[in-house]
């Protein structure tokens, strides 16, 4: 009986081993991203980050989820070891500025998961890396329309005409 | 006599003129040529902003500029006698004194003469001032309409309809206000 223990332990002790070595360890995330610059004739703004991930352990191609804003997002894999976050937003709606997207193992991942059905804070779970997207903002046409401005000149070459024969009349 | 006659009428003629409605043939040729550019010009924006079918409307662009065009000129021809007089008698002094010391010289020409040259020329002056004034004045007012019309008030409508109304109400306006402030 105590040797079915001892047994158990080393295979749990093995079990764990090889999941830890799966685990990609010390990573190095690069990556570059995309948003829609010009919005005048969209509805939704596109957000795009690839990263490349390089494992220190030399782990190859692991599975990567990823949260961002209290949701999951799901991470495609693009080509080795590199991978695609990508959502869209509407164009009203979309913020200006950094969004910050953690990417986890599967592992981390479910402790993730876990912590959003419990309603916890989700920011414990550590996360495999972060990839930061900025979006600056797009063009959403002209401040004033041209319409608008040829209405305001006109009306501004009319008052001239106005005034001066005011003056001329008076 | 003769001369005394010749004098009178000649006078008289500027007397006429500067209180007729009627202009010259060169003021008139002057304001229907213009009249027809300004009222020509809001095709070029209903068919490159407004994306009115131009082959379509053909028949509705002869008409309405035709009409603007004669509204228009009518419009300049208040607008240019209602100004004439107060321009004359704003120039009066300024008129009267570069054509004092222009004709001081002139020791052969008698005070009679001198007087019809300065009253030509102050016919002259404010003649050209109010006609160039009118057309300025009365463009101005149109093409402000046209661009408010087409684009505020009747955005909804075809752009066949818009322009017939825009161009037409403002032509219509712009000879309602001429009549309206003498």
């Amino acid at each position: 009986m105590e040797k079915l223990a001892c047994f158990l332990v080393v295979l749990a002790s093995i079990a764990g081993l090889s999941a830890a070595t799966a685990v990609c360890s010390s990573p190095e995330v690069s990556a570059t991203s995309y948003t829609s610059p010009d919005a005048t004739v969209l509805t939704s703004i596109g957000f795009v980050a690839e990263f490349t991930l390089k494992c220190g352990n030399g782990v190859q191609n692991p599975a990567l989820f990823a949260e961002l804003n209290g949701k999951t997002q799901p991470v495609a894999r693009i080509g080795p070891n590199k991978y695609q976050v990508s959502w869209a937003e509407d164009v009203k709606k979309a913020r200006r500025g950094d969004y910050t997207i953690n990417v986890y193992d599967e592992e981390n991942f479910a402790a993730v998961r876990k912590a959003m059905r419990n309603n916890e804070d989700i920011s414990t779970v550590k996360a495999l890396a972060t990839v930061v997207l900025n979006y600056p903002g797009s063009y959403q046409g002209p401040w004033v329309n041209s319409e608008f401005m040829a209405f305001v000149l006109s009306i501004g070459v009319w008052y001239t005409a106005f005034s001066a024969k005011s003056k001329l009349l008076a | 006599m003769s001369n005394k006659k010749q004098a009178f009428t000649r006078e008289e003629e500027l007397l006429l003129q500067d209180f007729s409605r009627n202009v010259s043939t060169k003021s008139s040729a002057l304001f229907y040529g213009n009249a027809f550019i300004v009222s020509a010009i809001p095709i070029w924006l209903f068919w490159r902003i407004h994306m009115i079918d131009l082959y379509a409307s053909l028949i509705s662009f002869v008409v309405v500029t035709i009409v603007s065009t004669y509204l228009v000129a009518f419009a300049y021809k208040n607008t240019k006698f209602i100004l004439k007089h107060k321009v004359a008698v704003k120039r009066e002094d300024a008129v009267n004194r570069e054509m004092t010391k222009k004709l001081a010289e002139d020791k052969r020409m008698s005070k009679k003469e001198k007087d019809e040259r300065i009253l030509w020329k102050k016919n002259e002056v404010a003649d050209y001032e109010a006609t160039t004034f009118s057309i300025f004045y009365n463009n101005a007012l149109f093409l402000a309409i046209v661009i408010f019309a087409s684009f505020y008030v009747l955005k909804s409508f075809t752009p066949a309809v818009n322009y017939i109304l825009s161009v037409g109400v403002a032509g219509g306006l712009l000879a309602l206000l001429s009549t309206g402030t003498q």
